[in-house]
């Protein structure tokens, strides 16, 4: 009896174990359920970032109609140029980028190319097939910067994000803000 | 003798917890926003008390994006944590789906008033909803 026991005993561990996990389901991309980690950019943080840079952009450049297009009568043409991750996380940009792309978009007044931009055109076909294109009016740039600290247990990830509307005809910048998002957490006592 | 010495300990535990903050403004403030009047649903009259909504303000600019600010304040003498979304209604009350729509998490200490702004996505968004979480 004793040795049977003892030989289920793993077995029983790892029924046990398999009961604490959770079965995989699906959270709101947009909801407070989503999971936060100290050390990384999450995918709210993007869209937090997103939100915020779209809210000013169209606050202080659309919404008083301060956009010039080069092309009479037209809307603004954007393009978009280098965006630096100078963080320690790899991660595509686009995370950021395309969010703020499709809410520009949205707003009906802005055109964003997909055949220019830093790093070669978006679309290849599109920009093979171009007839006639137009220049941009305006480019998007930025960085995404980490800061981390700590003490005792607990841990600080600051990511700043920072973006720059620039007039591709002088090269002023129009635009420019930062977003900075910090978490907080504490490093478990035991485990990884 | 036990009672008091179990006082002094508690009362450095509930200073801890305690975190308000002093303000100072203009007693005559020298510009009026348009407020709205809103409708309100609660649910969970803790998050309400944590982030209770003191006024709604909406003005709309030259191209017509509508652009709004919630005065949000601290009821209780804690910080507190919450966070919020937006959602947006176009002419017919249908919603706007946004590609940037999410959770904003927001901290208040005791007693502290926020601002919390938003813009129109769209100058055909008409309406707006604004959705409180509880801290996770």
């Amino acid at each position: 009896m004793r040795k049977l026991l003892v030989s289920l005993f793993p077995a029983a561990c790892a029924v046990w174990l398999a009961g604490c996990g959770t079965d995989a389901h699906y959270v709101n991309a947009s909801g407070n359920q989503v999971v936060t980690t100290v050390g990384e950019v999450n995918i709210q943080d993007f869209a937090n970032a997103a939100d915020a840079m779209t809210r000013s952009l169209i606050d202080r450049e659309i919404n008083t109609g301060d956009l010039r297009s080069g092309a009479p009568g037209d809307k603004a043409l954007l393009a978009i140029s280098l965006i630096k991750n100078e963080t320690g996380e790899q991660f595509d940009t686009d995370l950021l980028v395309k969010k703020i792309r499709v809410a520009l978009l949205q707003t009906g007044k802005v055109y964003a190319t997909t055949t220019g931009g830093f790093g070669g055109p978006e679309d290849p076909l599109a920009a093979a097939n171009q007839s006639n294109s137009r220049r941009p009016d305006y480019t998007l740039s930025g960085k995404i910067i980490e800061s981390r600290t700590q003490s005792g247990n607990l841990r600080q990830s600051a990511f700043v994000f920072q973006l720059s509307l620039t007039s591709a005809a002088n090269g002023i910048a129009v635009w420019e803000d930062e977003k900075t998002i910090v978490k907080q957490g504490t490093r478990p006592a035991v485990g990884f | 003798m036990k009672k008091l010495f179990a006082l002094l300990c508690t009362l450095p535990a509930l200073a801890g917890c305690m975190s308000s903050v002093n303000t100072t403004e203009p007693l005559q403030p020298s510009a009026s926003p348009q407020a709205v009047v809103d409708k309100r649903v609660i649910t969970d009259p803790g998050l309400d008390n944590a982030a209770q909504v003191t006024g709604v303000y909406s003005s709309t600019g030259p191209q017509g994006f509508l652009k709004v600010e919630l005065r949000v304040q601290n009821q209780t003498h804690a910080r507190q944590a919450f966070s919020y979304r937006f959602a947006w209604m176009d002419q017919n009350g249908m919603t706007i789906d946004l590609p940037t729509a999410t959770a904003i998490p927001v901290t208040l200490e005791g007693r502290e008033t926020t601002a919390l702004v938003a813009m129109a996505p769209t100058p055909l968004a008409k309406d707006f909803r604004v959705t409180f979480f509880p801290a996770k």
